[in-house]
């Protein structure tokens, strides 16, 4: 297997593996109460706690739905906002330099990154979550509406679960929540733990389909970072942005003097490229395996998804040579809406191309009639499942409950989204805001309609 | 008798110099190429400040980036809050870490509005801006500190964006960015202080109308574009090497024309002229930015290479009248004979003068001040460039027909060539064969001007997306056309400088195919700069 691969990673297992031991001399519910802990722990947990368990070792994975319970932690952390969490930050400080040590999910070599680029973080962390919300936002009404984003999180599946000096800083769970966590504990860890290595291989390897899902996620968290690296690039806050070799701030001057910084699209394309694909390079699998073929797919649709942020963008030019003339003229990219990114993304998602890995360990189009994708183009290995009924071995939550259109006849259509199981109807009034009127700033005079609907599920 | 030196030099001789200015157009090439590109843009994402004061009169009241800070996108944090509340911060240069130098010689500011899709909101394809921008300016202290933010310019100004919403495919609208231009804001002709700050409001009133239109703005991007300290290094030290050079031209060939004891020839006036205005554009003033702050560079490097360029076209214009090849009597030839020319060049250059003045000139006082904001500006602006762009056509159209004259003149002239004797023939072709060469490389480098352009622009204006793109095409092309008017100007002066080979001698037969000048003593008039005519207004006695 992956011998060098991740000597942390394999260490840290090493570790759970011990404390499993002692734990296996209590009973087998014990050790899934501390995990379910500790996980509600993470999610309930204040900035300060979580500092706290900076020393956290042994890896897990956590499930799709935990993935946003971790995000929301991570964010906490970075002292960033989560949607409406804390709105308006009106204290003068910006968030500081995370400490990689508390990173969950970071590679060895992303840990090294995070070591060189410690602002940076902080736009890794927020492009990550752009690309979620975006993901969301673009399958909301598709069967599979992107419940499965962590294997394609830039931090990974793996979430940090310490051993806990003392009891306090375990919480009381209230039932609610304790309700929900359960069946995903179950369904994830349990498969896990039974895969007597690195949890997060398996994960990676056999967890999910490297299916068009996949392909787009990893596109999308690649664009995301790099979209947010370049934005933060223009806020100021990363301290070598575009003005290239960090290691040398006393030349940065001179440097910027000759010949001024570079474009900081081009700053954040580089930046991702190392950092996002810098995981999968340093894994290293036998040639024409279905490993080796998974992260060839992967570093080509991380590509793509770094190339739709520069096609996105659009080249804007001013001209300023004698009397205002285009006689010197300079021109630069300017950073799309992450909503255009999106939308660019999902159509290649429509239009992504069945691939299959070959002997010489490069990847081959599996129908020769279709035409070669090129580097923005998204590339699958496998068919995706129907995402109809749960399945947490492919990553699938099923439509059960999701809501439906009854009219449509496109995939947000109940016939197609609930698979033809059928559907329950509930009437239901809603109150909305409509007829609208903005005044800049602040302002938007709105009336309220009600109106009365039908919702429908999903059975 | 006077010949230029391009008639007398021999082959050999005549190869070296055109090698050696070969080179000398290849070296600036090349220099370019080192260089980095003239200007760069740097992208900076303005803050949002809340100023819970408003209405305070005080002008030094600054809002750095540590400030009250609000984000836009979240509706919860500008609730209550009024347009007068918010204050777009942008500090220049985007590091703290870095600071402007002297040698980056002006900032151009260059506002890019992010406006977002608000449910069932219409936005008008123009809208109309009101902008109150301040800029205070700081200085390095010696002790490594900073100067308080000291006012610099305030102004407020109105701008137009013209927004459109492309895509009407997309069902949930909401969020989505409009595609608006950029919004041009401020120009600075100096860049004399170490750091910049840009406060910006963008104050709302129903009654007056400002800023009605505007619809939800999500981020505000300041583009500020300054010159590179490399390519102006680079640029000063091409005028440096070719000021002394084209002054030492000048000196030697005024000697030249003064030892002949006649009064110049126009053309000969006019060559001097054109040495005058390109050593003028070449005098490296610059260097005096580097200690002085002369926020007027702007319009005087404007001022300068007008000056040059109407000085360039004259020069054209009375070159081909003077090689009409035809002499219709002795009289010296004056200005007075192109006037309807030249006061094509005069209007021109003029309108543009005017216009620059009105443009840069009054920037100088409100470096946020733009012409074509008004509609008075704008027709005044545009009536001026248009009138410059059809003295630039009829101009066009005087010098065309001039050239052809003289091709024609030529042809007529090259039909009666057998008659004469082979010496004297091969002389005059020799002569025709290199007026043709100068004349070809004018238009060559005219040319390679117009397709250098093109090019720098298609250079620029192109996605770049080219990793291995280490050399700076559009700087190299800028210099190379620099350095081609210095050599096409040198090589004027030298080629068209009196010859002292056959003044003294009279012409005497030489041996072979050796040529020598046998001119008909009548019409040795002393006015006459170039053989060429001579030879036209003996060949039409012949």
């Amino acid at each position: 297997m992956c011998v060098k691969f991740q000597t942390n990673a394999i260490a840290n297992s090493r570790d759970t593996e011990l404390g499993r031991s002692k734990l296996r001399k209590s009973k087998e519910e014990a050790t899934m109460r501390l995990f379910y802990y500790v996980l509600l722990g993470i999610f309930y947990t204040s900035p300060a706690g979580a500092a706290r368990r900076q020393q956290a070792n042994g890896t897990w994975i956590i499930p799709d739905r935990i993935n946003e319970l971790k995000m929301r932690y991570l964010y906490s952390f970075f002292n960033l906002q989560t949607d409406g969490a804390d709105s308006g930050r009106h204290d003068a400080e910006r968030p500081g330099p995370a400490p990689c040590k508390a990173l969950p999910g970071l590679s060895p070599g992303q840990g090294r990154l995070c070591q060189l680029y410690k602002d940076h973080m902080n736009a890794v962390a927020l492009g990550a979550k752009q690309a979620l919300g975006e993901c969301k936002h673009q399958f909301h009404n598709r069967r599979w509406n992107c419940s499965i984003l962590d294997d394609v999180n830039v931090f990974g599946p793996v979430i940090t679960i310490g051993k806990f000096s003392s009891q306090s800083e375990l919480f009381v769970l209230p039932a609610k929540v304790a309700q929900e966590l359960i069946p995903l504990l179950q369904s994830f860890l349990i498969p896990a733990r039974m895969f007597g290595y690195n949890p997060w291989i398996y994960f990676i390897n056999a967890g999910i389909a490297a299916s068009r899902e996949s392909a787009f996620a990893h596109a999308l968290a690649a664009a995301g970072v790099a979209h947010s690296v370049s934005r933060s690039c223009r806020d100021g806050q990363l301290s070598s942005c575009g003005c290239s070799r960090m290691g040398r701030p006393k030349e940065l001057k001179k440097e910027w003097v000759w010949g001024g910084c570079g474009d900081n699209l081009e700053y954040g394309y580089k930046f991702t490229q190392n950092f996002v694909d810098v995981r999968e390079k340093e894994r290293k699998f036998k040639r024409g395996t279905r490993e080796q073929g998974r992260v060839l797919m992967n570093l080509h649709n991380n590509e793509a998804g770094r190339r739709a942020v520069i096609k996105q963008s659009k080249v804007t030019c001013k001209c300023h040579g004698v009397s205002g003339s285009c006689s010197l003229i300079t021109c630069w990219q300017q950073l799309a809406n992450f909503r255009e990114i999106g939308d660019y993304l999902r159509d290649k998602y429509d239009g992504a191309t069945e691939v299959r890995v070959n002997r010489r360990g490069r990847l081959q189009l599996r129908d020769p009639q279709v035409s070669i994708p090129t580097v923005y183009d998204l590339v699958y290995l496998e068919e995706s499942p129907n995402y109809c009924v749960r399945d947490s071995v492919v990553g699938s939550l099923g439509t059960q409950g999701r809501p439906c259109n009854r009219t449509s006849p496109d995939v947000d259509g109940c016939h197609l989204l609930c698979c033809g199981r059928g559907y329950n109807t509930v009437r239901s009034t809603l109150r909305e805001r409509c007829h609208c009127r903005f005044k800049w700033c602040c302002q938007v005079e709105c009336k309220t309609c009600i109106r009365s609907v039908d919702v429908h599920t999903c059975k | 008798m006077p010949g230029t030196i391009l008639e007398n030099l021999s082959g050999r001789k005549l190869s070296v110099l055109v090698v050696i200015l070969l080179s000398a157009q290849l070296a600036c090439f090349l220099i370019g190429l080192l260089s980095p590109s003239p200007a760069t843009s740097q992208g900076i994402l303005s803050t949002v400040c809340v100023d819970d004061n408003p209405d305070a009169d005080n002008i030094n009241r600054w809002f750095t980036k540590q400030c009250k800070e609000i984000h836009l996108n979240q509706e919860k944090a500008t609730v209550g809050l009024d347009a007068k509340n918010l204050v777009f911060v942008v500090q220049m240069p985007r590091h703290d870490i870095l600071d402007f130098s002297r040698w980056q010689q002006n900032l151009v500011g260059v506002l890019q509005i992010d406006v977002v899709y608000q449910v069932e909101q219409k936005l008008d394809p123009i809208i109309e801006l009101t902008l109150d921008a301040r800029l205070a300016y700081s200085d390095k202290t010696s002790t490594g500190g900073r100067t308080p933010w000291q006012y610099y310019a305030h102004a407020e100004e109105k701008r137009y964006m013209d927004c459109s919403f492309e895509d009407t495919t997309i069902k949930d609208k909401n969020g989505y960015p409009y595609n608006c231009s950029m919004v041009p804001l401020f120009e600075l002709g100096a860049i004399s202080h170490d750091y910049y700050l840009l406060n910006l409001r963008l104050p709302y009133n129903y009654t007056v109308q400002k800023n009605t239109g505007l619809g939800r703005i999500e981020d505000v991007y300041l583009h500020v574009i300054h010159m590179n300290g490399g390519f102006t290094k680079i640029w000063i030290s091409l005028k440096t090497f070719f000021f002394p050079i084209i002054i030492a031209i000048m000196v030697w060939f005024w000697n030249r024309v003064h030892i002949l004891n006649r009064t110049p020839a126009l053309l000969e006036y006019m060559l001097m002229g054109l040495g005058g205005t390109l050593a003028f554009l070449n005098l490296p003033v610059e260097y005096l930015t580097l200690i002085f702050d002369m926020p007027y560079m702007l319009l005087l490097s404007d001022i300068r290479q007008g000056i040059f360029y109407a000085m360039l076209l004259s020069f054209w214009l009375v070159f081909a009248g003077e090689h009409m090849l035809i002499q219709d009597n002795g009289e010296r030839n004056t200005l007075k004979m192109y006037w309807k020319h030249l006061s094509t060049i005069v209007i021109g250059c003029l309108c543009l003068l005017i216009f620059d003045l009105c443009e840069r000139g009054v920037q100088l006082l409100n470096p946020f001040y733009s012409i074509w904001v008004t509609p008075i500006g704008t027709n005044l602006a545009l009536s001026f460039i248009i009138l410059a762009g059809i003295s630039a056509s009829l101009y066009f159209i005087f010098l065309c027909y001039m050239i052809w004259r003289v091709f024609k003149n030529m042809s007529i002239k090259r039909s009666i060539l057998p008659s004469m004797s082979q010496a004297r023939r091969l002389h005059y072709e020799g002569i025709i064969y290199r007026f043709n060469f100068l004349m070809l490389v004018t238009v060559v480098c005219a040319a390679l001007t117009v397709v250098s352009f093109i090019l720098s622009q298609v250079a620029e204006g192109q996605n770049k997306w080219d990793e291995n793109m280490d050399l700076e095409l559009t700087s190299a092309l800028h210099t190379g056309v620099y350095g081609m008017w210095n050599v096409y100007i040198c090589a004027m002066l030298i080629l068209y400088a009196p010859s002292h080979k056959q003044w003294s001698a009279d012409p005497i037969c030489a041996e072979g195919e050796e040529v020598e000048f046998s001119r008909l003593p009548t019409e040795a008039s002393p006015n006459e700069i170039s053989s060429l005519t001579s030879f036209a207004s003996k060949a039409s006695i012949e």
